[in-house]
C-alpha cells in the first residue's frame, strides 16, 4: 500500500524515540560541551537508536514488561529549577531527609536532576580529594573524565537505557579519592524530585585510588508523583588496588516514578568494593547491577533490601563477574511484599575460565505478606573452573507463625509481632554493612510502611 | 457492573471463527461456537501470550503457543499447560451488532 | 572406517555397544521429513483418520516453530533433521515369547547384556526395537489384573476410546517444536494401563535402542495409572556408536489418578553424537504421587526436563535427576514443578558431574499458583566439577503467586577436594579409584533409589569414566 506521500510504509522513529528524548535534547546538552563529551553523548545515542526497546522474549526482561510499565512518548523535559544554594530553599521533605544523617565528610544535594549544593571538608580538600557535580568535573579534570565516564564500566553498549542515560544525562556526582586516602565519614548525596510526568538522568562516577577508603550514601526522594516520571540513575565505580569502597543507594520515590538504575563495579587486585541498594519506593524499580572482580583479591558484597506494597514492582538483574582467581563476591538480596505488589530476582554468578579459587555466593529471599504478593526468583550460576565454592539459594515463604506466636505469648499484638518479624527478616541485610543513622532511616520507613499497611 | 460496549458486527464473527476486540482497555476474543457468541480475555493462564492467536475446536480455544486449552463457555482450564481459567465476559447480539459487558 | 576411530576414543569397555546388526529392514520412508512421510507412517500402522490428522496438523505446528534458542548448541541439528530415516520398520511381526523372537536380535539384546539386567526380574518384557515393538511379552497376573502394557501402536488398536481420551492431553503439539514433530511422526513407545487399585510388585520395563545409522528414534509412551494403583517403570537405552549425529526425540505422557503412585525411572546413555530432546511429562491428580528418576549419562547434547503438574489438593511430585557430562556432552536438563492446587508438595533433587570439556546445566521450572495454600517445594542441586576444562550452570526458576507457601532452592558447586583424595589414597587406593569412589558417593542419594541391576551399571560406567581423569 502507498499511502498520499509515495511512500510504501510510513518512515518510522527507531523505538524510544519520542518528542522529548530525540537527537536534538543532544544536540541542546551537548552546545556547550568539549568536543570529545559531546562525540561520546551522540555515539550514546546511536547505540540507542540502534537498540531495540527490551521486551518480555529477553530473558532479562521476562518478567518486567516495559511496554506496559514505561511509556517514554509521554514523558517531558524538566523545567529548570529555581531552588537556589541555600539550606533554608530547601524543599521541606529534602531537609528533613538530611537532617536525619550522621555527619558527614561531604554533602551533595540536588533538585530535580539538578546539583543544587556541594561541599567537602576542607582537610579532604587538601588531600587532593575532589567530590563535585559532573558538570564542573567535566570542565576540571576533562582527562579523568574523558578516560573514565561511561567507558569502562558503563559503555552505552551495555544495553538501551546505558545508552540513553550517556546520551542524555544533565548532571551527577564524581568523587575522586587519591592514594592511600581514607575518607573516614560517608560523602552523602541527596536528591529530590518535584516534577512530574519527566525524564531525569543522572551519573555517578567513583575513582577511589590505590588504598583509598570510601563510604558513599546515594539517597533519592520524592512525594507521590501525579504523572508517570523516569529517573534514571548510572553508577560507575572503579577500585584500584587494595581500595576499600562501600556505596549505599537509597530509593524512596513516590508512586509514580519508574526508577531505572544501572551500577557496575570494577574491583582491582585486593580491592573490597561492597554495595547496599534499598528500594522502598517507586511504582517501578529496575535494577542492574554487575560486579566485576578483575584482580586476585578482589572481592564484593552486595546487598540488596526492598519493601513492596500497593502494586510496587522491583526489579533486580545483578551478575557478579569473577575474571581472576582467589576473588570472592557474596550476594544477599532480600524483600518483603505487601499489597499486590511483585519482586523479581535475577542473579548470576559467572565464573570464567581461569579463575581458580573463587568464593561467590548468592542468596535471594522473598517474604511474601499479602495474598496478592508475588515473587520471582531465578538464580543463576555459570562456571567455567574447576576450584571454586559457589552456592546460591533462593526461597519465598511466608510470616513465621511461630515466631509470631512466641512474640504475641511475650504479650505483643499481632500486628507488634509480625512488625518485629518483618524487620528482624529485612534486617539482617542492613546488619552487614555499616550504616550509622542510614539503618535508623530505613527501618523507620520500613516501619511507616508497615502501619500503613 | 460494566457498561455494554458494542465490539463488532455480527457478520464479523462467523461461525467456528474468533476475533480480537477491545472493551476498554482490555483486550477480548470473541468466539463463535456453531452460532453462539461468547467472550474471554485474549490472556492464555499459562504465559499470558494472546489467544486470539489460536483456533477455536468446537468450544474448546486452543492456545497457540503451547497448546493450552479453555472452554470459552465458562473460562476453564481443559488441558495442560493451563492450571488456570481465564476470565469470561457477557455478550448479547443486538440489531446493531455484537455487545459485550465490561467490567 | 571411521567407527574404529571412534571406538579408540571411548573408553575400552564401551565397544561392546559398538556395532550394527545387519537386520533386515522391511519398510523405511526417505530420509528427511515431508507431509508424504507423515502419510506413509500413518498408513503403514493402519491407523485411524483422526490420528493422520493429529500427524498433519503437528507437522505444521512443527514447521511454524523456531529452534529453540536456549539450553543447547541445536546449530548442527537441522542438517541432521534433513538425513534422518523418519520412520523404519524393522519386523512384521511382534514377539509374544522369547522363543519367538527372532535369533539375530537375541543376539543384539545379549551383546547389550540385557540377559543379566532385565531378565532376571522380569517375565514380562516390553522392548523396542528400531522404531517399533519387536518383542513384547505380557507377565500372566497382570495380564489377569487387567494391566495393559502394550506397544503405543497396539493400545491405539485395541483401546482406542482409552487412547484418544488421554493421547496428546498431558503434552500437546504445540507444548514445544520437539514436542510437534514427535508428535506428527511418532512410532514405537509403550501404552500402559494400570486399573484402579491394582499394584504392581515388578516394575514394567522397556528396553530399546537405535541401531541405523541417521536413524531418528521418535518414541511416544503413553500411561494410565488409575486410582489407588500403584506401579514403576523402568526404561533405559544403550545406543551403538555412530560416525555421523544421531536424534532422539521421545514424548512421555502419565496420568496418575487419585491417591494413584507412579515412578518412572529412564537412564540414557546415548552414545556421543545423540541429539536427546526429550519431553516427559505428568499430570497428578489428588494425593497422587508422581516421581521422576531420570539419569542422562550419554549423548552429545540432552534437553529434558520431566515436569509434574499437581493439579488435585495434596499431590506431590518428585524428580530426582543425575547428570554426568564428559568430554564434549552438553547435560542441559533439571525438571518443573507446577503446584496448582491446595497442599500440594515436591522436591527436586539433582546431582551432576563434568568431566573433561563436559558441561551440565540444570534448568528448572519451580510454580506455585495463587490458591495452592500450604504448598511446600524443595529443589537441591549439587555439582561437581573434575576438571578445570569442565563447566556446570544452574538456572533456576522459582515463580511464586501464592503467600501461604514454602518454598527453598539452593545449589552448590564443588571440586573434589584434594584433602578428600589424599586421604583415600593414602588407605591404599589409587587416585582414580578414589576419584570414582567420591563420585560414587556424590550420587549415591539417587543412585540407592535405582533399582540393582541400573545402580551396578552405574557404578561400572563411573569407574571407567573416572579412570585417567586426574591429572
Ligand atoms: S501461553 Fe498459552 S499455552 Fe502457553
Amino acid at each position: 500500500m502507498t499511502n498520499e506521500f509515495g511512500f510504501t510504509t510510513l518512515p518510522q522513529a527507531p523505538e524510544g524515540v519520542t518528542s522529548t528524548l530525540n537527537r536534538g535534547m543532544v544536540e541542546t546538552l551537548s552546545a556547550f560541551e568539549p568536543a570529545w563529551l559531546r562525540e561520546r553523548r551522540f555515539r550514546a545515542w546511536e547505540v540507542y537508536e540502534s537498540l531495540p526497546l527490551p521486551t518480555t522474549r529477553l530473558e532479562e526482561w521476562r518478567y518486567t514488561d516495559l511496554r506496559k510499565k514505561l511509556d517514554l512518548g509521554a514523558l517531558a523535559w524538566p523545567a529548570k529549577t529555581q531552588c537556589a544554594d541555600d539550606w533554608e530553599a530547601c524543599p521541606e521533605a529534602l531537609r528533613r531527609a538530611m537532617e536525619e544523617d550522621d555527619p558527614s565528610a561531604g554533602r551533595i544535594w540536588g533538585v530535580d536532576g539538578q546539583i543544587v549544593h556541594v561541599d567537602l571538608e576542607p582537610r579532604l580538600q587538601e588531600k587532593g580529594v575532589v567530590f563535585t557535580s559532573l558538570r564542573e568535573a567535566v570542565q576540571r579534570f576533562p582527562r579523568l573524565l574523558e578516560e573514565h565516564l561511561a567507558t569502562q564500566a558503563l559503555p552505552p553498549e551495555r544495553g538501551k537505557f546505558e545508552a540513553l542515560n550517556a546520551a542524555l544525562w544533565t548532571d551527577g556526582v564524581f568523587l575522586y579519592v587519591p592514594r592511600g586516602v581514607d575518607l573516614e565519614l560517608p560523602v552523602r548525596v541527596t536528591r529530590w524530585v518535584a516534577q512530574a510526568g519527566v525524564a531525569f538522568f543522572s551519573r555517578t562516577l567513583i575513582i577511589a585510588e590505590a588504598g583509598s577508603r570510601i563510604s558513599f550514601m546515594d539517597e533519592i526522594l520524592s512525594h507521590d508523583l501525579e504523572a508517570q516520571t523516569l529517573v534514571s540513575r548510572a553508577v560507575e565505580i572503579l577500585a584500584r588496588e587494595g581500595s576499600q569502597v562501600h556505596y549505599v543507594g537509597l530509593q524512596r520515590l513516590g508512586k509514580g516514578a519508574f526508577f531505572q538504575a544501572s551500577q557496575r563495579t570494577l574491583a582491582q587486585r585486593d580491592a573490597t568494593l561492597d554495595t547496599l541498594n534499598i528500594g522502598l519506593g517507586a511504582t517501578t524499580t529496575r535494577v542492574d547491577l554487575n560486579a566485576s572482580l578483575l584482580g586476585p583479591g578482589a572481592s564484593s558484597e552486595m546487598l540488596g533490601l526492598y519493601f513492596g506494597e500497593g502494586d510496587q514492582h522491583f526489579d533486580h538483574n545483578t551478575s557478579q563477574d569473577h575474571l581472576a582467581p582467589h576473588t570472592t563476591s557474596d550476594l544477599l538480596y532480600k524483600g518483603a511484599l505487601d499489597g499486590r505488589s511483585r519482586a523479581v530476582f535475577r542473579g548470576i554468578i559467572r565464573v570464567h575460565p581461569g579463575a581458580q579459587k573463587t568464593d561467590a555466593y548468592q542468596k535471594n529471599r522473598n517474604l511474601l505478606l499479602s495474598p496478592e504478593a508475588r515473587a520471582d526468583s531465578l538464580p543463576n550460576l555459570e562456571i567455567q573452573a574447576d576450584d571454586v565454592k559457589c552456592s546460591h539459594g533462593a526461597s519465598v515463604g511466608n510470616l513465621d507463625a511461630e515466631a509470631r506466636f512466641y512474640l504475641m505469648s511475650r504479650g505483643l499484638d499481632r500486628e507488634q509481632a509480625e512488625r518485629l518479624v518483618v524487620l528482624g527478616f529485612l534486617g539482617e541485610v542492613l546488619a552487614r554493612m555499616p550504616l550509622g543513622s542510614l539503618g535508623q532511616k530505613v527501618t523507620r520507613v520500613i516501619e511507616e510502611k508497615l502501619k500503613k499497611v | 457492573m460494566g457498561e455494554w460496549v458494542r465490539v463488532a458486527a455480527l457478520e464479523d464473527c462467523p461461525p467456528g471463527s474468533l476475533r480480537s476486540v477491545m472493551v476498554g482497555s482490555v483486550p477480548v476474543v470473541l468466539c463463535n461456537v456453531d452460532g453462539a457468541l461468547y467472550a474471554v480475555e485474549d490472556r492464555c493462564s499459562h504465559e499470558e501470550l494472546p489467544l486470539s492467536d489460536g483456533e477455536l475446536e468446537g468450544p474448546i480455544l486452543v492456545c497457540q503457543y503451547h497448546g493450552a486449552r479453555f472452554d470459552v463457555t465458562s473460562g476453564a482450564p481443559r488441558g495442560l499447560p493451563a492450571v488456570r481459567p481465564i476470565r469470561t465476559f457477557a455478550v448479547e447480539i443486538r440489531d446493531d451488532g455484537i455487545y459485550i459487558q465490561g467490567t | 572406517m571411521p567407527q574404529n576411530e571412534t571406538i579408540q576414543s571411548l573408553g575400552l569397555d564401551e565397544y561392546k555397544y559398538h556395532f550394527v546388526d545387519d537386520t533386515k529392514y522391511l519398510f523405511r520412508t526417505e530420509p528427511g521429513l515431508s507431509e508424504e512421510v507423515v502419510r506413509q507412517i500413518s498408513a503403514q500402522k493402519g491407523e485411524p483418520e483422526w490420528m493422520l490428522q493429529f500427524r498433519l496438523k503437528a507437522l505444521e505446528i512443527y514447521r511454524s516453530k523456531p529452534m529453540p534458542k536456549w539450553g543447547g548448541d541445536l546449530s548442527g541439528l537441522e542438517a541432521v533433521l534433513d538425513q534422518i530415516y523418519y520412520y523404519v520398520r524393522p519386523q512384521e511381526k511382534m514377539g509374544h515369547s522369547w522363543d519367538e523372537v527372532p535369533e539375530n536380535i537375541k543376539r543384539t539384546f545379549e551383546r547389550l547384556g540385557i540377559p543379566e539386567a532385565e531378565q532376571k526380574i522380569l517375565a514380562g518384557v516390553g522392548a523396542q526395537y528400531e522404531s517399533e515393538m519387536v518383542y513384547h511379552s505380557l507377565k500372566k497376573e497382570w495380564e489377569e489384573q487387567g494391566v495393559i502394557f502394550e506397544s503405543i501402536e497396539d493400545g491405539l488398536r485395541k483401546y482406542p476410546d482409552l487412547f484418544r481420551k488421554y493421547f496428546g492431553t498431558v503434552v500437546p503439539p504445540h507444548d514445544n517444536k520437539f514436542a510437534a514433530l514427535n508428535s506428527a511422526v511418532w512410532s514405537g513407545g509403550s501404552f500402559v494401563y494400570i486399573p484402579k487399585g491394582v499394584e504392581l510388585k515388578t516394575p514394567l520395563q522397556a528396553y530399546f535402542r537405535v541401531n541405523m545409522e541417521r536413524m531418528g528414534q521418535f518414541e511416544r509412551t503413553l500411561i494410565i495409572a488409575d486410582e489407588g494403583s500403584r506401579a514403576h517403570y523402568i526404561e533405559g537405552c544403550t545406543a551403538p556408536v555412530y560416525s555421523t549425529e544421531s536424534f532422539h526425540s521421545g514424548v512421555i505422557e502419565i496420568i496418575v489418578h487419585r491417591n494413584a503412585h507412579f515412578r518412572y525411572t529412564t537412564i540414557q546413555n546415548w552414545s556421543t553424537n545423540m541429539y536427546n530432546l526429550v519431553t516427559q511429562r505428568a499430570l497428578v491428580h489428588e494425593n497422587a504421587h508422581m516421581e521422576w528418576l531420570d539419569g542422562n549419562l550419554g549423548s552429545k547434547l540432552t534437553m529434558k526436563y520431566p515436569s509434574c503438574y499437581l493439579v488435585g489438593e495434596g499431590a506431590h511430585g518428585e524428580i530426582l535427576s543425575i547428570a554426568y557430562a564428559g568430554d564434549g556432552q552438553h547435560q542441559d536438563t533439571g525438571g518443573k514443578i507446577i503446584h496448582a492446587a491446595p497442599r500440594t508438595t515436591s522436591s527436586i533433587v539433582s546431582k551432576s558431574i563434568s568431566k573433561g570439556t563436559g558441561r551440565a546445566s540444570y534448568r528448572g521450572l519451580l510454580k506455585v499458583h495463587k490458591g495452592a495454600t500450604q504448598a511446600r517445594a524443595n529443589v537441591e542441586c549439587d555439582a561437581l566439577l573434575i576438571n578445570e576444562t569442565s563447566r556446570t550452570d544452574t538456572y533456576p526458576y522459582i515463580e511464586i503467586e501464592e503467600r501461604d507457601a514454602n518454598v527453598g532452592h539452593e545449589a552448590t558447586v564443588s571440586k573434589v577436594g584434594d584433602e578428600q583424595l589424599f586421604y583415600l589414597m593414602s588407605r591404599g587406593l589409587s587416585e582414580d579409584e578414589a576419584m570414582a569412589l567420591i563420585v560414587r558417593g556424590f550420587i549415591e542419594p539417587i543412585a540407592k533409589e535405582l533399582p540393582l541391576e541400573y545402580a551396578v551399571e552405574l557404578n561400572r560406567l563411573i569407574e571407567l569414566e573416572m579412570e585417567g581423569s586426574v591429572g
